[in-house]
């Protein structure tokens, strides 16, 4: 056990080492910013995994704190003054509005059933996407407004430095979060929720800490995806975000931190590199399709995922290989 | 009075629509236990197929007959290939009839290009009644006459004949109605077509009524049918329509009295009813 960790964590390693040197050896602006794109969506699959992959939860609201946490961020920057300590704490701000909420909504709808839940959380982010397009005195509505990034991020590569140490902390803390006892609560919710109720636990204390913990660094996902593009509209609200991080969770693989990511990297660059054939086969232009195909072969044919589906490959030959080894002992005898 | 008259006729014909979506949530959630994403798909596909068929046919029968061909065959696609494999798992369904939603939308896209798409008003219903001061547009009338008319065809077959009485008693339990020798998998099968034509009926309606169709117009009102389905209670044919209606209304009054708040309301409603009254306004039956 302790050896497959190992090969993880160097594998791991190996892996964001060489992401930081990437921007050092090449200066292709196009890779930096897909790349940075993926590292924003990753950390947004990643929490959104928490839910779904962790706990067992489907929500259709995930949007929500993304768009908080965008808005937070665009509107600091621009009211206020475009600084790095301005930025610092309009991630602060974002996160712990977000936090607030997504208690307040999570204490009165995870109560509900799967079916409830999906469909409330459905109706809530399209309410707070109306809210953003009626409110037009702060977030300008579906036209948007652009604001000032602070002179550090003017430097894309130094902007690609910061979000990817984010994600990586991400990584960790949320591996060390699964991997608590409380973590593993959760864990026995996805399972069976009756079950773990009567061993004395109150689920719903849990469902809410997770919903929270998914919300605020949804919503750190949220401020960073503002910075990159330097404009901010409702579309930070709409159904296409939380779907986003359905699909890259979905195919990537749930209930493991790591699927989402590579999720986010075949997501973005798939779409990046059939948005580029579109001009030969006009097919490509609605490449969503595609997506919306394999996602829907992946729920039924490998509900957990290229991350799981290679680990369940993996654990099936070791115990196969152990199994002939213990068949070929017992012939001996 | 010219205006209460023309609000709630409104309301009335938004309400119907909504009930022709909802009524097929209601019934294949009452009876499958399933809660069909994809539903707003279809009623989508219905409004694009009778534009279709209109345009080839110039009539407007044959359009809603064309609507609930599509409905039949999607239909049947649905609940063979992306229903049937995760019957009983509440997480899998959710997930694989929104990415089936997905897909629909886009299809949309590929078959009738991504812009939204004119539609006029067949000729015989086009126009106005003036009763006193009072105008009233035809086929606003039109809408709630043909609600009314499939509600009460529905609950007709649903009280009066032998698969309806099946129908109810699935709804009630569904393991008992298997025991008695009956096949309930093409029941459920039977039911989904329905739930899938009563959606593409009400697309088909719709693109008149609107006057323009889009592909994301399955989703809105995929929403609207959700809040209609909740309100009135999951797997009440009866009550989908009465909720139907009040979401319907309220939307049209207050669309005009206080616009800021007309897409709110109906979900504050429905997150009110979720958290005091989970079950619904109504019960389902038998």
């Amino acid at each position: 056990m302790t050896s497959k960790y190992q090969w993880n964590n160097i594998f791991l390693s190996i892996m964001v080492i060489a992401l930081f040197i990437f921007p050092f050896v090449t200066d292709s602006r196009t890779w930096t910013i897909l790349l940075t794109q993926i590292f924003i969506f990753s950390i947004l699959a990643m929490s959104y995994d928490i839910l779904l992959g962790y706990t067992g939860i489907v929500s259709f609201g995930h949007a929500m704190f993304f768009g908080m946490g965008a808005y937070t961020t665009a509107v600091m920057l621009d009211r206020i003054e475009p600084t790095i300590g301005v930025f610092v704490l309009s991630i602060a701000t974002g996160m712990l509005i977000t936090g607030i909420i997504s208690f307040i909504v999570g204490l009165l709808t995870l109560r509900l059933k799967s079916h409830f839940f999906a469909m409330l959380t459905l109706a809530l982010s399209g309410l707070f996407l109306v809210l953003a397009e009626k409110w037009r005195s702060v977030t300008s509505g579906n036209d948007g407004f652009t604001f000032r990034a602070p002179e550090f991020f003017k430097d894309r590569m130094m902007f690609y430095l910061v979000v990817l140490v984010c994600m990586v902390v991400v990584y960790f803390v949320l591996r060390r979060f699964v991997q608590s006892p409380l973590g593993h609560v959760l864990v026995a919710v996805r399972e069976n929720e009756q079950r773990t109720k009567s061993l004395g636990y109150n689920t719903l204390h849990y469902k809410v800490i997770a919903s929270v913990v998914a919300g605020v660094v949804a919503s750190l996902a949220g401020s960073l995806y503002a910075i990159s593009l330097r404009f901010v509209n409702t579309s930070v609200l709409t159904m296409d975000i939380t779907l986003d991080a359905l699909l890259m969770t979905i195919i990537g693989g749930v209930g493991t931190l790591i699927g989402p990511i590579i999720g986010a990297g075949v997501i973005e660059l798939s779409q990046h590199f059939l948005s580029g054939l579109a001009k030969d086969y006009p097919i490509f232009e609605r490449w969503i399709i595609f997506f919306g195909i394999l996602y829907i072969l992946v729920v039924i044919f490998f509900p957990s995922g290229i991350v799981g589906t290679i680990r369940q490959a993996f654990h099936k030959r070791k115990k196969q290989s152990v199994g002939k080894e213990e068949q070929s002992n017992s012939e001996e005898l | 009075m010219e205006l209460l008259t023309n609000l709630t006729i409104n309301g009335l014909a938004t309400g119907m629509l909504i009930f022709l979506l909802a009524a097929g949530l209601t019934l294949i959630f009452g009876l499958m236990d399933v809660l069909n994403f994809a539903h707003g798909g279809l009623f989508a596909w219905g409004a694009y197929s009778s534009v279709w068929f209109y345009a080839l046919t110039d009539s407007f029968v044959l359009a809603i007959l064309g609507a609930i061909l599509t409905g039949v065959i999607l239909g049947f696609i649905t609940e063979k290939l992306i229903i049937k494999p995760v019957y009983g798992n509440h997480v899998q369904q959710i997930l694989i009839t929104l990415g089936f939603m997905l897909v629909l939308t886009e299809m949309l896209k590929v078959v009738f290009g991504p812009n939204q798409i004119a539609v006029r008003t067949p000729e015989n219903l086009v126009g106005s009644w003036e009763i006193g001061d009072v105008i009233i547009i035809k086929y606003r009338v039109f809408i709630i006459i043909v609600g009314f008319l499939v509600f009460g065809i529905f609950q007709y077959i649903l009280k009066k004949t032998k698969i309806g009485l099946i129908v109810r008693a699935g709804v009630l339990n569904k393991e008992m109605v298997q025991t008695l020798g009956i096949n309930i998998k093409n029941v459920f099968l039977y039911v989904f077509i329905a739930g899938a034509s009563l959606a593409a009926i009400g697309g088909a309606l719709f693109a008149p009524y609107s006057g323009v169709i889009y592909a994301e117009m399955g989703m809105e009102y995929a929403i609207l049918g959700f809040i209609v389905v909740v309100i009135g209670g999951m797997g009440s044919f009866p009550g989908s329509l009465l909720a139907a209606i009040l979401v319907g209304l309220v939307g049209s009054y207050m669309a005009y009295y206080v616009p800021s708040l007309s897409l709110a309301v109906n979900m504050i409603i429905m997150a009110i009813v979720l958290i005091f009254r989970p079950q619904g306004l109504f019960r389902a039956k038998g």
